[in-house]
C-alpha cells in the first residue's frame, strides 16, 4: 500500500476550501417584508405605507368579529339603544349587555384599543419621516396629511371610548388616553384636554398639507374629510361654531344621494354622498370578518341567519312612512325583494340598510363619513347656537329622504331633539350612537322597545353617571405600561 | 390483508421445501456458559447460508457435513468455531467477551463505548421498537429513559409527539431537541422514518454530549441511526401487523337533556329580580315561558312553555322525541384499522454492506375522514474500495397521503373542529331535523336533513357531522433524504471524512369546504398550499486517534455549513361550478393567492479532544464556533464549549476483583451551548433582527405595507450552561444496575417576546431578557428480579424531577397570559386571580380582594370568615397559584420472559403539577352560553341560602364574574398512564428449523391503553405548559403482528 498521500491531502484541502462558506452565506433578505427604513425612504414608499393604513381599516384583527374599524362601529351601535339583537348571539354579546366595559380582560375592550394604536403607529412612521423622504414635496404633503388625519381620528375614537366625556367650558383635566406621537416612547395618559388639543392640531396641519389634493378614490382622505373630522371632533367638544363652520366647508360641492341610491344597500363607496369609505375587492376579502358578515341582512352567516340586527321599534315607529329610511328596515321582517338564505330566521324591524354582495359573499363597502352627517352636525351646532338657519339645513337633508317633509318650525331644545332624532335614523348602524349618548350626557334607555331583557342582561337603562361609560383600559396595557392608570373599576 | 397472509403462507411453504438435501447429517448439542445453557445463540455453518439458533434449553440442531466448521456467536460472548467430526453431538461452552458491558453508543460526530463516554447518553435499540405499533418512531422514546418528557401525539394518525429533554431552556424560543439522522441534522418530517429501519436512538442530555452540536443542541439531541447490513448471511426480514384503534381518553361528564333544560331555566330565573314573592313568581313564569326560545330547540313532546314548570322541574310528562339522535360523537367516531407491513433484506461482505427496506402503513383515526398512509423505501450501501477509502449512500424516501381531521391543536375554538363542537354541543340538539312527531324530516330525495338551527352557543348554523364528512383536508407529502460520505484514511491514525446530506420535504395540502353548510355555505371553496422544506448539510471532519501505551488520544476537527429554505405557495378560490370536483378550474373567484420563501443558514467550526488512561480515567473537551443568519452581523457568532471527565472506578485494582461489583463509574461534565431556535421560524423569526414592514396589505389595486416587527439588532445567542454529575453502577452479575444523575441547566440571555404596551402599536418585541435555571435529579434503575433457565423478570424504573427558577430579569416582572415572570419564581408558575369560593348566603362567586382596590361602602366587597373578598373579578387579588411543572415524572416497565413468551408492560406517570383546564371552564358556564353543554359538576351549584358548595349560582348575568380566569380552573395534573403492553412469542427452534427459517415471532401490542387522571376527560399530557385544547386525543391501538427472519 504505497500511496502518495500528498495527493490525497491536496484533495482534502480542496474539499475543505469548497466547504468554507462565502461571506454572505449568513445574510438573507426576506421576501415577505421590507425593511423599516425602506418603508419611509421615499414618497413611493410613503404611498405604500398610507395605503397600508387604508387597508388596516378593513382587515380582521384578532377574533373573527374584529372586522377592522367597521367592527368598532358595530360595537358603538350595539352598546346603544337603537340597534337590537333579535335573538341570542355571542358576537359582541358582552358589549350589548355592557359587561365588557367593566372587564379588563375582555377582548371587546382590547380590540378598539389595540386597533387604533396600531393605526397610530403606522401613521407616526409617516408623519415623522415624510419630511426626510426623497421625492416631490406634494407627495410628502399628501401622505403626511392623511397620516395626521389617521392619528387624529384614532386618538379621537380612543378618547371617546376610554376617557370621561369632554365638557365644554371647563378644564378637562380628567385622564384621557396615552397620546402617542412617535413609534418609540411608552407614555401614560394625557388629560382629555391635551388629547383634544393634539387632535385639533393634527387636523389643522393636515388641512394645510392636503389643500388641492385630488384623491383617486374614497379610501383616501382629502380636505373635505379633514374638515368633516374637524367638525365631528368639535361637535363632541361643544365648540358649536367651529363644528358648524367645518361641516359646511366639508360638504362644499357635494350632493346627497337619491332615494333610489338610498335603498341600494350602502355598499358602494363611489356613492356621491360618501366622503370616506373602504372598498373590499375579492382577493382582499376577510370572509367572515367582513363588515357585511355581521351588518348586512342578506349574507348567510350564522349570526345573520340566527340573529339579524333590528332597529329599535320605538324609534322605527316614529319614522314617517313616506321617509325612505323607513324602507331600509322591514317592519314584518319578511324583506320582500331581497334574496335571503332559506334558513334565515325572520324577526320584525330587521335592517336591510347594508347588503353584501350575495348570500355567499360577505363583502360590503364600509362608510366612515358621509355628507349627511355634515348636514346634521351643522344643523345641530347652529341650533345649539340659536342660529336662524339651523332648521333650513336640516330641511335640506331630510327633504331628500322624505319628499313630504316640511320645514320645521321648532326652535331651541325641540329643534335640537328633532335633529338628534334625524341623526339616529340617518346614521343607524354607522357607529355613532354610543358616542352621541356620551357626548350629550344622555341616559341609555332601551325600555319600551323590542329589546329582550334577558339578551341585554337586564341592562335596559344606564344613567350618564355610570362608570361603564368609560371602558376599562385593557389588561395587556396595564401589565406592560407602568405609566398607565386604570379607570374606576 | 387476506391476500398478504396468503402470500406469506405460500412463502413459508416454498421455503420449507428447500430443506431437502443429501449427505448432510444432523448435528445436535447444547451451548452453555459458566451459568448454564444459553438460549438464542447463533449457529452457522461457515461459508454457507445454513444457520440455526439454540432454543430455551440451549440446544440446537443443524445440518452440516463432516469437515465443515460451525461458528457459534452470541452477544457478549467470544465467537467459537468447531469443526464437524464424526460425532453428531457437539456441546460447547462460550466464554465472556471482555468488553461485555461495553455497548456501542452513538454520540456527536461518531461512536464511542459506554464505558469511555463522559456524557449523559441514553440509547434505545431496535429490539425495543420492533413489536410496537408506532406510526411515528419518536413515540418509542416515551418512558424509555429518565429526563425526557413526551407529549403524546394527537389522535391524528401520523402526527408527531413533542419531545422535551430536561425541561425547557427557552421561554419563547424552540424547546425542540435537535434530530440527527445518520450523523447529520435532519430537517425532514420525522413521521417519514419507518421505525423498522431504525437501528438505535440515542438521547444526548448533557453538555459534554451535545456541545459539539453547538447552537443546535441547547435542547438536547436525539440521534437516530438507521440499519446497515450486518449479517454475513443474507437475511430477509418480514414484519406484518394489524390493529384496531379506539378513543383512549374519555369525554368529560356532561349533563343530559332532562337535566339541561331545568338548569337553563334556573339560570334565566336567577337573573330576574326575586326580592319579593311577586317578583319571584314573575321570574319563575318568565323563565318557564322563555327558556325554549333561548335554547331554540325543544326535543320534548310537550309545548315550549311547558317543558319546565314554574317550580323549576322538568314536566313529568315530558319525554324525548328522538333520544337516539342526540349523540353526535357516535355519528363520527369509528374503530380505526391500522395495518403495517414491511420487509427488509441485508447482507455484508468483506468490502461492502447493504440494507434495503420497503414498508407500507395504513392507519385510520378514530374519527371519520382522518387517516394516514405511508410508503417508505430505504437503500443503504457502503463500500470500502481501498484500505484507505470508504464511501456510502443512504437514500430514503417516503410518500404519505393523509386525510386530516380538524385538530384542536391549531383550531381549538373553530366551529369546524369536531372535538370542540361535539364536546360543547348541548344535550338537547339532534343531528338531523325532525317533524313534530319526532320522526325524521326528509327532503325531496327522501334523505334526512342535517339540522342547523340551535341555541346561539351550540354552533348554530353549522352541522359538524355534515361538515366533517363533506369537507376535505388532505396532505400529500414526499420526503426524500440522502446521506453520503467519503472517508479517507490519510495516515495510519488520521482519517478525513466529508458528509453531505439533503433532506427535502414537500407537503401538498388541499382543502375543500362544502357548499351546503359551514364556512363556504352557498358557494363552496377550495384551497391549495405547497410547502417545500430543503435542508442541506455539508461537513468535513478530520480525526486523529492514537494509543501511546496506556494512553489513548483522539482529536476531531471539523467544519459544517447548513442551509435551509422554506418555500410556500397558497391559493384559495371560491364559487364551485360543478359538484364533486375540487380542482381550482372548477371554482370561479380567486380570494387569496400568496407565496413567499424564507432562508436560514448556519456555519460552524468545531473540535473535540478525547483522552483516556487505561480506560480508567477519561477526559473530553470540545469547542465550537457557530454563526447564525438569525442575528445581526455583529452578534452572529457564538462560542460554545464543554469539558467532561469520567472515572471507571471498577477498573481500579482494588475493585476489579470484586465478586459482586461489575461496573462503577463516576462522570461529570460542564459546558455551554446556544439556542437560536434552529429551523423554527415561530420559535425565532428568521429575520428577527431586522425592523420590518409586511407586504400584502394592499388597498384595492394600490400596494400597501404595515409595520410588522420592531427589529432586534442587539439580539444575541441564548446561552445554555449545563452541569452534569452522575454515578453509574452495575452489580451482582449485572442483575442490578442503574444511573443516578444530577443536572443543572442555566440559560442566560433568554430570548423572549416581551409584551409591549398595546399603545405602542406592535404587540411584542424580542429581547434577551434574563436568566433561568433548571435543575433536577434523574434516576434510572434496572433489576433482573428473577433469572432462571425458563423464566426471567426484569424491572426498570425511571424517575426525574425538574425545578425551574428565573434568576434575573431586566424589569421587575413580565406578565404573560396566565403566567408572571419574576425573579425567584418559575416560568411555569401560574399568576391568577385568587378564587375564594362561593358565598353560602347568596351563591355569589367570591375572590380574595385586592387590598389596593378596596373602598368604603362598595357593594361588591364583603367580609367572609374574616377575609376581604369581592364578587367582582376585576377587584380580585392576583397571586402565584402553583406550577404546571410536575414534582416527579417517569416510567416503569416490567418484562417477563417464559420459554418463548415475552411480556412487557410499561406505565408512565406524573406526580404534581397543575393543569389550567379551559375545556372544563367552558363546561361550567353560568347558563348564558345558550345551548352549550354543562359539566355534571354544575349539579352541585348553589341553589338555596346555606348551601355549601364551590359552584356558584347559575345566573345568565353573572357569566363574566363566574368564568373569569382564576385558580378555580386549576386541576391536579397527576396521572398514571398504562402506556403500552407487549406480548410476544418466539417459535421454538425445532419448529423454525422445520420451516427453514431463522426465527419467527408473533406479538400483540397495545399502545395508550388506559389513562388515569384526577378529572375525567382531562388530558394532562397534552401541553407542557399546563393548558388544554379541544384536541384530537391520542388513540388506543391494539395490534397483532408477525416478525419473520430467514
Amino acid at each position: 500500500m504505497k500511496i502518495n498521500y500528498k495527493k490525497y491531502l491536496l484533495a482534502v484541502g480542496s474539499i475543505l476550501l469548497l466547504g468554507s462558506c462565502s461571506n454572505d452565506f449568513l445574510d438573507h433578505t426576506p421576501t415577505e417584508f421590507i425593511s423599516e427604513d425602506a418603508a419611509t425612504a421615499d414618497t413611493d414608499a410613503l404611498y405604500l405605507a398610507i395605503n397600508g393604513i387604508h387597508r388596516s381599516m378593513y382587515i380582521r384583527y384578532e377574533n373573527q368579529g374584529e372586522t377592522g374599524v367597521g367592527g368598532v362601529m358595530q360595537q358603538m351601535d350595539i352598546a346603544g339603544e337603537d340597534l337590537v339583537y333579535t335573538a341570542s348571539n355571542g358576537w359582541y354579546g358582552t358589549v350589548y349587555n355592557w359587561t365588557a366595559p367593566s372587564n379588563d380582560n375582555s377582548q371587546e375592550i382590547r380590540f378598539p384599543y389595540r386597533t387604533f394604536y396600531q393605526i397610530i403607529r403606522n401613521a407616526n412612521a409617516i408623519i415623522n419621516n415624510a419630511d426626510a423622504a426623497s421625492g416631490p414635496q406634494e407627495d410628502k404633503n399628501i401622505t403626511k396629511g392623511q397620516a395626521l388625519l389617521y392619528r387624529a381620528f384614532s386618538h379621537y375614537q380612543l378618547v371617546q371610548i376610554y376617557a370621561k366625556r369632554y365638557v365644554n367650558g371647563v378644564s378637562n383635566s380628567q385622564d384621557g388616553i396615552p397620546l402617542i406621537l412617535n413609534t418609540v416612547d411608552i407614555v401614560g395618559r394625557s388629560s382629555v384636554e391635551d388629547v383634544y388639543s393634539q387632535i385639533n392640531a393634527d387636523i389643522d396641519e393636515a388641512i394645510v398639507l392636503l389643500a388641492g389634493y385630488k384623491k383617486p378614490n374614497n379610501s383616501h382622505l382629502d380636505l373635505p374629510v379633514a374638515y368633516g373630522l374637524k367638525a365631528r371632533v368639535n361637535l363632541t367638544q361643544g365648540n358649536w361654531a367651529i363644528a358648524a363652520d367645518n361641516a359646511a366647508k366639508a360638504r362644499v360641492g357635494k350632493s346627497l344621494m337619491s332615494i333610489a341610491q338610498y335603498t341600494a344597500g350602502f355598499n358602494d363607496y363611489t356613492n356621491p354622498e360618501w366622503m370616506w369609505g373602504s372598498d373590499v375587492v375579492e382577493v382582499q376579502t376577510a370572509y367572515f370578518a367582513n363588515f357585511g358578515a355581521y351588518m348586512s341582512r342578506n349574507f348567510s352567516s350564522t349570526v345573520i341567519r340566527a340573529c339579524p340586527k333590528a332597529i329599535n321599534s320605538k324609534l322605527y315607529n316614529q319614522i314617517p312612512t313616506t321617509d325612505v329610511r323607513a324602507a331600509i328596515f322591514s317592519k314584518t321582517g319578511e324583506h320582500p325583494g331581497i334574496t335571503l338564505d332559506p334558513a334565515a330566521k325572520k324577526f320584525p324591524y330587521t335592517s336591510q340598510k347594508f347588503l353584501s354582495v350575495s348570500t355567499a359573499d360577505s363583502r360590503c363597502d364600509i362608510p366612515y363619513m358621509r355628507i349627511a352627517e355634515m348636514y346634521l352636525i351643522e344643523a345641530e351646532a347652529k341650533a345649539r347656537l340659536g342660529a336662524a338657519d339651523a332648521a333650513k339645513i336640516l330641511f335640506d337633508l331630510v327633504q331628500k329622504r322624505n319628499p313630504a317633509y316640511v320645514l320645521s318650525t321648532s326652535t331651541g331644545q325641540t329643534l335640537i331633539d328633532e335633529i338628534l332624532f334625524q341623526r339616529r335614523i340617518e346614521l343607524w348602524g354607522e357607529g355613532f350612537r354610543f358616542f352621541d349618548l356620551k357626548r350629550t350626557n344622555a341616559t341609555l334607555d332601551r325600555t319600551g322597545a323590542n329589546h329582550n331583557s334577558t339578551l341585554v342582561g337586564g341592562v335596559l337603562t344606564v344613567p350618564p353617571t355610570d362608570k361603564r361609560w368609560q371602558w376599562l383600559i385593557p389588561r395587556a396595557e396595564i401589565n406592560a405600561n407602568p405609566l398607565i392608570k386604570q379607570n374606576e373599576l | 390483508m387476506r391476500l398478504k397472509f396468503k402470500w406469506i403462507f405460500s412463502l413459508l411453504v416454498a421455503l420449507s421445501l428447500q430443506l431437502v438435501s443429501a449427505q448432510e447429517k444432523m448435528i445436535k448439542g447444547v451451548v452453555s456458559d459458566e451459568t448454564g445453557p444459553i438460549p438464542g445463540v447463533n449457529v452457522i455453518v461457515k461459508g454457507t447460508k445454513i444457520s440455526s439458533q439454540t432454543d430455551f434449553d440451549g440446544t440446537y440442531t443443524i445440518n452440516a457435513k463432516q469437515g465443515e466448521t460451525l461458528v457459534f456467536s452470541y452477544v457478549g460472548k467470544n465467537n467459537l468455531s468447531m469443526v464437524v467430526g464424526s460425532s453428531s453431538t457437539i456441546n460447547v461452552q462460550l466464554t465472556s467477551d471482555s468488553n461485555e458491558m461495553d455497548e456501542v453508543v452513538v454520540v456527536a460526530y461518531g461512536k464511542t463505548t459506554k464505558s469511555a463516554n463522559t456524557g449523559s447518553v441514553a440509547s434505545i435499540s431496535s429490539e425495543k421498537l420492533q413489536d410496537r405499533a408506532l406510526t411515528n418512531v419518536l413515540s418509542g422514546l416515551d418512558g424509555a429513559t429518565s429526563g425526557v418528557q413526551i407529549q403524546t401525539s394527537s389522535g391524528q394518525p401520523g402526527s408527531a409527539p413533542s419531545v422535551r429533554i430536561r425541561g425547557f431552556s427557552s421561554i419563547n424560543g424552540s424547546n425542540t431537541p435537535l434530530y440527527i439522522v445518520d450523523g447529520v441534522p435532519y430537517t425532514g418530517d420525522i413521521s417519514a422514518i419507518n421505525s423498522a429501519d431504525v437501528e438505535s436512538m440515542s438521547i444526548l442530555k448533557d453538555a459534554a454530549s451535545t456541545s459539539l452540536y453547538g447552537s443546535k443542541a441547547a435542547n438536547g439531541v436525539v440521534i437516530i441511526t438507521t440499519k446497515i447490513g450486518k449479517s454475513e448471511v443474507p437475511k430477509f426480514t418480514l414484519n406484518v401487523s394489524q390493529g384496531l384503534s379506539s378513543r383512549s381518553i374519555p369525554e368529560y361528564s356532561r349533563v343530559n337533556a332532562s337535566q339541561y333544560y331545568p338548569l337553563e331555566w334556573e339560570a334565566i330565573r336567577n337573573s330576574r329580580p326575586m326580592g319579593t314573592q311577586a317578583q319571584l313568581d314573575a321570574a319563575n313564569l318568565y323563565a318557564t315561558n322563555n327558556v325554549a326560545t333561548l335554547l331554540v330547540v325543544n326535543p320534548f313532546n310537550v309545548q315550549n312553555n311547558q317543558i319546565v314548570g314554574v317550580d323549576g322541574k322538568l314536566n313529568p310528562n315530558a319525554e324525548l322525541l328522538y333520544a337516539d339522535d342526540l349523540d353526535w360523537e357516535k355519528q363520527l367516531s369509528r374503530t380505526g384499522i391500522r395495518r403495517s407491513s414491511d420487509f427488509s433484506y441485508q447482507g455484508r461482505s468483506e468490502t461492502s454492506n447493504y440494507f434495503v427496506s420497503i414498508s407500507n402503513l395504513k392507519d385510520e383515526g378514530v374519527i371519520q375522514n382522518s387517516d394516514y398512509e405511508r410508503t417508505t423505501a430505504r437503500v443503504n450501501i457502503n463500500s470500502k474500495f481501498k484500505e484507505w477509502f470508504r464511501t456510502g449512500l443512504n437514500l430514503s424516501g417516503a410518500l404519505s397521503d393523509s386525510n386530516q381531521a380538524v385538530n384542536g391543536v391549531d383550531n381549538t375554538s373553530s366551529f369546524n373542529n369536531p372535538f370542540r363542537t361535539i364536546r360543547y354541543m348541548g344535550p338537547i340538539y339532534p343531528v338531523f331535523d325532525h317533524n313534530a312527531d319526532g320522526s325524521f324530516m326528509l327532503d325531496g330525495a327522501g334523505e334526512k336533513i342535517y339540522s342547523t338551527v340551535r341555541g346561539a352557543q351550540a354552533s348554530t348554523g353549522r352541522n359538524i357531522v355534515y361538515e366533517t364528512l363533506n369537507n376535505k383536508d388532505i396532505d400529500k407529502t414526499i420526503v426524500l433524504s440522502a446521506r453520503t460520505f467519503a472517508e479517507f484514511k490519510l495516515l495510519k491514525d488520521i482519517k478525513f471524512t466529508a458528509n453531505y446530506a439533503i433532506d427535502k420535504t414537500s407537503i401538498n395540502n388541499s382543502t375543500y369546504t362544502n357548499k351546503l353548510i359551514g364556512d363556504a355555505a352557498g358557494i363552496g371553496g377550495a384551497s391549495k398550499s405547497d410547502y417545500v422544506y430543503t435542508g442541506v448539510t455539508f461537513n468535513q471532519l478530520l480525526e486523529y486517534e492514537k494509543a501511546f501505551g496506556s494512553h489513548n488520544l483522539s482529536v476531531l476537527a471539523g467544519h459544517e455549513s447548513f442551509d435551509y429554505e422554506t418555500t410556500y405557495l397558497t391559493g384559495t378560490k371560491r364559487g364551485q361550478v360543478v359538484n364533486d370536483n375540487t380542482e381550482f378550474i372548477n371554482f370561479v373567484t380567486v380570494t387569496n393567492l400568496d407565496s413567499y420563501s424564507r432562508n436560514y443558514s448556519t456555519e460552524s467550526y468545531f473540535s473535540r479532544l478525547g483522552y483516556d488512561y487505561e480506560g480508567k480515567y477519561i477526559l473530553s473537551a470540545s469547542f465550537r464556533r457557530d454563526g447564525s443568519s438569525k442575528f445581526a452581523k455583529e452578534n452572529r457568532w457564538g462560542n460554545f464549549w464543554s469539558v467532561g471527565a469520567a472515572w471507571n472506578i471498577s477498573k481500579e485494582s482494588f475493585l476489579s476483583s470484586s465478586s459482586w461489583l461489575n461496573d462503577l463509574k463516576l462522570r461529570g461534565s460542564f459546558g455551554e451551548v446556544g439556542n437560536d431556535s434552529h429551523t423554527s421560524n415561530s420559535g425565532l423569526s428568521y429575520y428577527v433582527y431586522q425592523p420590518t414592514y409586511s407586504l400584502g396589505y394592499d388597498n384595492g389595486s394600490e400596494g400597501g405595507i404595515v409595520a410588522n416587527g420592531i427589529g432586534a439588532p442587539n439580539l444575541k445567542w441564548e446561552k445554555n450552561t449545563q452541569a452534569d454529575l452522575a454515578l453509574e453502577f452495575s452489580t451482582f452479575s449485572n442483575r442490578f444496575s442503574g444511573t443516578v444523575e444530577y443536572y443543572n441547566r442555566k440559560t442566560d440571555g433568554l430570548i423572549f417576546n416581551v409584551p409591549n404596551p398595546l399603545s405602542l402599536g406592535l404587540d411584542n418585541r424580542v429581547e434577551n431578557i434574563g436568566s433561568m435555571e433548571n435543575d433536577g435529579i434523574e434516576v434510572s434503575l434496572n433489576a433482573m428480579f428473577v433469572k432462571t433457565k425458563d423464566f426471567s423478570w426484569d424491572f426498570n424504573v425511571n424517575a426525574s424531577t425538574i425545578n425551574n427558577k428565573i434568576t434575573s430579569l431586566p424589569q421587575e416582572e413580565i406578565i404573560n397570559g396566565s403566567k408572571k415572570l419574576k425573579v425567584g419564581s418559575s416560568m411555569y408558575d401560574y399568576w391568577l386571580r385568587d378564587w375564594y369560593g362561593v358565598d353560602p348566603t347568596d351563591g355569589y362567586i367570591l375572590y380574595v380582594s385586592d387590598p389596593s382596590l378596596i373602598v368604603a361602602n362598595d357593594a361588591e366587597q364583603r367580609v367572609v370568615n374574616g377575609v376581604n373578598v369581592t364578587t367582582n373579578h376585576t377587584k380580585a387579588l392576583y397571586h402565584y397559584a402553583g406550577s404546571s411543572l410536575p414534582d416527579l415524572y417517569g416510567s416503569f416497565t416490567n418484562t417477563f420472559k417464559y420459554a418463548g413468551l415475552e411480556l412487557s408492560v410499561m406505565f408512565t406517570y406524573q406526580l404534581g403539577g397543575l393543569t389550567y383546564d379551559t375545556n372544563y371552564a367552558s363546561l361550567m358556564h353560568s347558563g348564558n352560553q345558550y345551548g352549550s353543554a354543562l359539566s355534571t359538576d354544575i349539579l352541585n351549584r348553589w341553589q338555596n341560602p346555606g348551601d355549601i358548595t364551590d359552584v356558584p349560582r347559575l345566573d345568565v348575568n353573572r357569566e363574566t364574574q363566574n368564568s373569569a380566569a382564576s385558580d378555580r380552573w386549576l386541576i391536579d395534573s397527576d396521572y398514571l398512564s398504562f402506556r403500552q403492553a407487549n406480548l410476544a412469542y418466539n417459535l421454538p427452534n425445532n419448529l423454525t428449523d422445520k420451516l427453514g427459517i431463522n426465527s419467527m415471532r408473533f406479538f400483540v401490542n397495545g399502545e395508550n391503553l388506559i389513562l388515569f387522571t384526577k378529572k375525567k376527560g382531562m388530558d394532562p399530557t397534552q401541553n407542557f405548559n399546563g393548558t388544554t385544547q379541544n384536541r384530537f386525543s391520542p388513540s388506543r391501538v391494539i395490534s397483532l403482528g408477525l416478525n419473520l427472519n430467514f
